[in-house]
């Protein structure tokens, strides 16, 4: 009796391992690719500026940022299917790696971000994880999904305009500039950011010239490897328009980079 | 006179055939090699990475009374038992002790100091930690899959003639440690 439910027990492994249901498990992205809201819990309007952010991320910079939202993880960890997703959809530019995935499970309450290879230096995971506390974690605990996702988004972009030393949206200040104790209280964000750019304002005036960012509350800055500027010659190819309508992957490689949060 | 010609001309093209295939097969083989090699050494590189976000993790949880000295002594000998292991077999078990010896150490802070977790040092650590953590079992499974496809090639014919010739031995795969798997453990008894 023990060998026999052995023997299905082995065969239950095997089934599941025979790739039956991997096309399910991550499905393929959606014609316009970077906004894949599959758990519909983006309002159209929102989907629609998303993608607008995306794509002008994509045109000035090659970096992409895509948005994933699924029912379910189907059983794995939320780094694992955020990592798998990312290298099948090829999310980034393929010499860049400059890809990052903003996964959310509506059914197992889990946000991921994984960052590609060529994004670690500008995002280790500790200020991935910052992003996540401090944009978007008090909306996906009220269960305004949409909100939070996009709120999220919205910052990983402005940090990869950052990074290549491009203006980020009007209003944005990087999160590094904002005091640590009043994570996810956006209120008091909203405070602490005005407050921020009259300092930035009068440091950039008394520290005019110095290059590099400025260090502040003594916040650990964990950097994995710096990867420079702006690359002019960087090369198109990824992520670019396709003839017949939607966008697609460049081919960015994944090594389970980023932070995630259950909510 | 002309059949002598075809002949030669037959057994150069065999030649040239097997050499091509020899080669073809031999260069091969060593490309998977490396690739291999390669992902062996992302995994040492992120074990390493891990390793030396302790004493940082330690400076953070410092100001919390004594940190649980207890359960963090057997993170320092996990430690260095890393930093002495040669051989990726003894690495591997020198970084599943310390593995589980940093959960256990991480968890029995958290529990005795919750407050903690409203500190924002120890939350960017946790994340560090936790992405390191990723990277490593991402890493070892691109190495399970690379591994696999050299340790296939070289099984497969004719590659496994050169390959006995010229010493190209498998390579061993990387147990999924506890937690990392979703399947069920099989006995056979």
């Amino acid at each position: 009796m023990k060998r026999l439910l052995s023997i299905a027990a082995v065969l239950l492994v095997v089934l599941s391992l025979c790739g039956c249901e991997t096309e399910e498990k991550y499905p393929n992205h959606t014609e316009s690719f970077y906004v894949n809201d599959f758990a519909e819990v983006l309002s159209d309007a929102d989907e629609q500026e998303l993608l607008q952010k995306a794509v002008a991320l994509q045109n000035a910079t090659t970096a992409q940022v895509v948005v994933a939202t699924v029912t379910s993880l189907h059983g794995e960890e939320p780094y694992y299917y955020a990592t798998e997703l990312a290298r099948q959809w090829g999310v980034g530019n393929a010499e860049a790696d400059n890809g990052i995935l903003v996964l959310l499970s509506t059914g197992d309450r889990e946000i991921f971000i994984a960052v590609g290879y060529g994004l670690e230096g500008a995002l280790p995971d500790s200020k991935t994880g910052r992003i996540i506390d401090v944009y978007g974690l008090e909306y996906l605990k009220n269960d305004e999904f949409g909100k939070g996702i996009k709120a999220i988004s919205e910052a990983l972009i402005n940090e990869v305009y950052i990074e290549y030393g491009l203006e980020p949206e009007a209003g944005y200040v990087n999160i590094d500039m904002i005091p640590q104790q009043n994570t996810a209280e956006t209120g008091n964000v909203l405070v602490s950011w005005i407050i921020m750019i009259i300092i930035i304002v009068i440091l950039s005036f008394i520290t005019r010239g110095r290059s590099g960012g400025f260090f502040f509350f003594g916040m650990p800055h964990i950097h994995t490897g710096s990867h420079g500027g702006f690359r002019s010659g960087g090369g198109f190819g990824g992520g670019g328009f396709r003839g017949g309508g939607g966008f697609r992957g460049g081919g960015g490689g994944f090594g389970g980079g980023g932070a995630g949060r259950g909510f | 006179m002309k059949k002598g010609l075809i002949i030669l001309i037959s057994v150069i093209a065999v030649i040239v055939i097997i050499a091509g295939l020899f080669i073809g097969s031999y260069n091969g083989m060593v490309s998977k090699r490396e690739d291999v090699e390669s992902a062996s050494s992302t995994i040492s590189t992120y074990l390493q990475r891990r390793a030396d976000l302790i004493p940082n993790f330690v400076a953070t949880v410092k100001g919390y009374s004594d940190y649980e000295q207890e359960t963090y002594t057997a993170v320092t000998q996990a430690r260095s038992a890393l930093q002495n292991a040669n051989g990726a077999a003894e690495q591997s078990a020198a970084a599943n002790q310390l593995d589980s010896a940093i959960d256990i150490w991480v968890n029995a802070v958290t529990e005795a100091y919750p407050e903690l977790k409203a500190n924002e040092q120890y939350r960017a650590l946790t994340d560090e930690l936790a992405g390191s953590e990723n990277r490593i079992a991402t890493a070892r499974k691109d190495y399970n899959d690379k591994a696999k496809d050299y340790n296939t090639s070289i099984k497969k014919f004719p590659r496994n003639i050169f390959a006995s010739l010229f010493g190209f031995e498998a390579y061993d795969y990387f147990e999924a440690n506890e937690g990392a798997e979703n399947v069920p453990q099989v006995s056979f008894d």
